[in-house]
């Protein structure tokens, strides 16, 4: 494979990247597991195979070209967009003038595309490393760490994925692998517990916010000028502030539902919800909530973990023996 | 380093070319030996008759009570320098590209660091050196100009058994004292601590391309197979170096990533872990781990 800029789609439409067939062919093993988890691993009775990892690069724009958007039409009338998903909320303006040059609305909507690029991003990258686990006749990928980046040039980010890959002694080899942000005691804790690992299941939902009006915003001059200073006033019946709860709430909930739908009759464990915002423009938010975890499956009862023992730590546990 | 990653290790890491434009020289080399205050430093570690040596460690206590309870002893901190003039190469704004010449050169001056750190514990008659850690600094001093510093504390088997891998050389390894114990108890011994790196130019976009995909989230195959191919190139040549010590794999990988002075499109892929060999007898078992509860508040 010899990477240029000027041709189209060299990566494989199937398959791992030729360079990673040549490491993957190499004698030893690589495991990204400290040691603990890589004792932890040998104790299960795993054995490290390899080092694996996918990647994907998307270009990545906050705004659609083909009419994603919405827009206003003659007479202020706010043409919804074109792909606004399961979630659309709309205010009305409080003092009533509408034109066109006036933005008469607040309004929540759903970013589509933007979920869309981040589930092709993620996917890709995921398959990508699990591609590379199943090259090395892997039961599992354990560890996994998956990651989104900007990279250089801007309006790009990169999809990263990376674990190890195990096998299992004598175990049936589940086709695709299992994969599993833990490792270590906490994946063997899991296994006491009386649960499997699946696979990873992750999911984001980005809700747009336009929170802004002009009458509004210069009405609140006084208020130092902020949209955000203009809506402490308290002038709107529908601020950006409650806007705000209202649009963050609908990205929790939309992610919630997703990852339902990913997960079957399974559980969803060490499960981790982000959200953070960020602000395109005055009174103009992007809002993104990704919730990812483990999926697991019950395959015995219970069984009580031996009764700890007490212990009293008689140092910082930082760099300390103890836990 | 040659273009083909084909089994290359670090002898096969070239040199600075003589007489290129661009390369990365060094200017005066180093006696063969260790420097001169080095070996005072040191001669004042060793017991000999009339001195009564001591020894140095960056260990915690922690550390240092879990490296005695797996049967060794520190001898005293070991440090390797280089600072190295990192030379240019020309890129192609639109060609994705490994820059050859920068990548020997990171992969050089840190294994003189390295070396010279080997040296110090050859010199205390170390079995090996745990708690490595590699840094990179610049000075204001010097453009272009990077210290390449390896660190860590020397150590000795007590039984008298060596650890030296076969290379004859200490054994090296990032490791704490509290993963060094607990790797010990796996049946695992560290050979060494290895890695692979690469510089790589990721081509700017055409503006045709750019257009083309204005307005639109697709994914770049360009930038994803050019990234690909770095990394895999820094991890293939870790994994050549524990091939060359003979290891049956290596923990703790770690994937670093950093642009240095060189700006965003220029990437160096470091690649680092710690190379181990099984030399766990017959029916060696590892300790279970116990559950407990903490009563600190």
């Amino acid at each position: 494979m010899t990477p240029t800029a000027g041709a189209e789609a060299e990566l494989p439409e199937e398959g791992i990247p030729e360079a990673a067939t040549r490491r993957l062919t190499s004698g030893a093993w690589t495991s990204g597991l400290s040691v603990t988890d890589f004792a932890s691993c040998l104790d299960m009775g795993m054995q490290p195979l390899g080092y694996v990892q996918g990647y994907a690069v998307m270009q990545w724009s906050w705004f659609m070209a083909t009419g994603g958007m919405g827009g206003f039409g003659l007479g202020g009338t706010w043409n919804a967009p074109t792909r606004h998903g399961q979630y659309v909320e709309q205010w009305r303006c409080p003092h009533g003038f509408v034109s066109a040059e006036h933005r008469m609305y607040g309004m929540n909507y759903e970013l589509t595309w933007l979920e869309q690029s981040w589930a092709t991003g993620w996917g890709l990258a995921m398959q990508r490393m699990i591609d590379e686990a199943s090259e090395l006749e892997a039961t599992g990928v354990i560890g996994i760490i998956d990651e989104m980046r900007p990279l250089a040039g801007g309006g790009t980010v990169e999809f990263r994925a990376s674990g190890t890959a195990v096998r299992v002694a004598d175990a049936p080899r589940p086709q695709p692998p299992f994969t599993t942000y833990l490792s270590g005691q906490r994946l063997a804790k899991l296994f006491e517990a009386g649960f499997a690992p699946v696979s990873v299941a992750a999911t984001m939902a980005s809700v747009r916010m336009l929170g802004y009006c002009i009458t509004h915003y210069q009405l609140a001059g006084a208020a130092g000028g902020s949209w955000y200073g203009a809506s402490a006033g308290g002038a709107s019946g529908v601020g950006p502030v409650d806007q705000v709860n209202r649009a963050e709430a609908a990205a929790r909930r939309l992610a919630r539902e997703r990852i339902r739908t990913q997960l079957g009759a399974d559980v969803l464990h060490g499960a981790t919800l982000e959200q953070f915002h960020r602000e395109i423009g005055e009174g103009d938010l992007s809002i993104q909530c990704t919730l990812k975890g483990s999926r697991v499956r019950q395959f015995k009862a219970f069984d009580p973990l031996p009764e700890p023992r007490p212990v009293v730590r008689l140092s910082d546990p930082v760099g300390g023996i103890a836990p | 380093m040659t273009d083909a990653p084909d089994g290359t290790g670090r002898s096969q890491v070239p040199g600075p070319a003589a007489g290129d434009e661009g390369a990365v020289a060094r200017q005066a080399p180093l006696p063969e030996g260790l420097p001169p205050d080095a070996n005072r430093r040191l001669a004042e570690l060793e017991d000999r008759p009339g001195h009564k040596g001591m020894f140095t460690s960056d260990l915690s206590v922690n550390e240092f009570l879990l490296i005695k309870e797996v049967g060794f002893h520190p001898l005293g901190f070991v440090m390797g320098s280089s600072i190295y003039h990192l030379g240019i190469q020309t890129r192609r704004w639109s060609q994705s590209q490994e820059l050859t010449k920068l990548t020997g050169a990171m992969y050089e001056a840190r294994q003189l660091a390295m070396d010279r750190m080997d040296a110090e514990a050859t010199e205390l008659g170390a079995d090996g050196v745990v708690g490595v850690r590699l840094d990179v600094n610049y000075y204001e001093w010097g453009s272009d100009t990077a210290e390449f510093i390896a660190v860590g504390t020397a150590v000795k088997s007590e039984d008298g058994r060596s650890y030296r891998n076969r290379q004859g050389k200490p054994f090296t390894s990032d490791l704490s004292g509290q993963d060094f114990w607990v790797l010990m108890q796996t049946g695992h011994v560290p050979l060494g601590l290895v890695m692979g790196t690469c510089v790589y130019h990721i081509a700017h976009r055409g503006v045709g391309q750019t257009l083309r995909n204005a307005g639109r989230n697709v994914e770049l195959p360009n930038f994803t197979q050019a990234l690909y191919e770095a990394r895999e190139l820094a991890m293939t040549r870790m994994q050549d170096e524990a091939n060359e010590l003979d290891a049956s794999g290596i923990v703790g990988v770690r994937l670093e990533e950093k642009t240095h002075m060189w700006g965003d499109h220029t990437i160096e892929f470091l690649s680092l872990g710690t190379a181990v060999a099984d030399a766990a007898t017959a029916g060696h078992t590892i300790p279970q781990p116990q559950t407990i509860i903490s009563l600190d508040g």
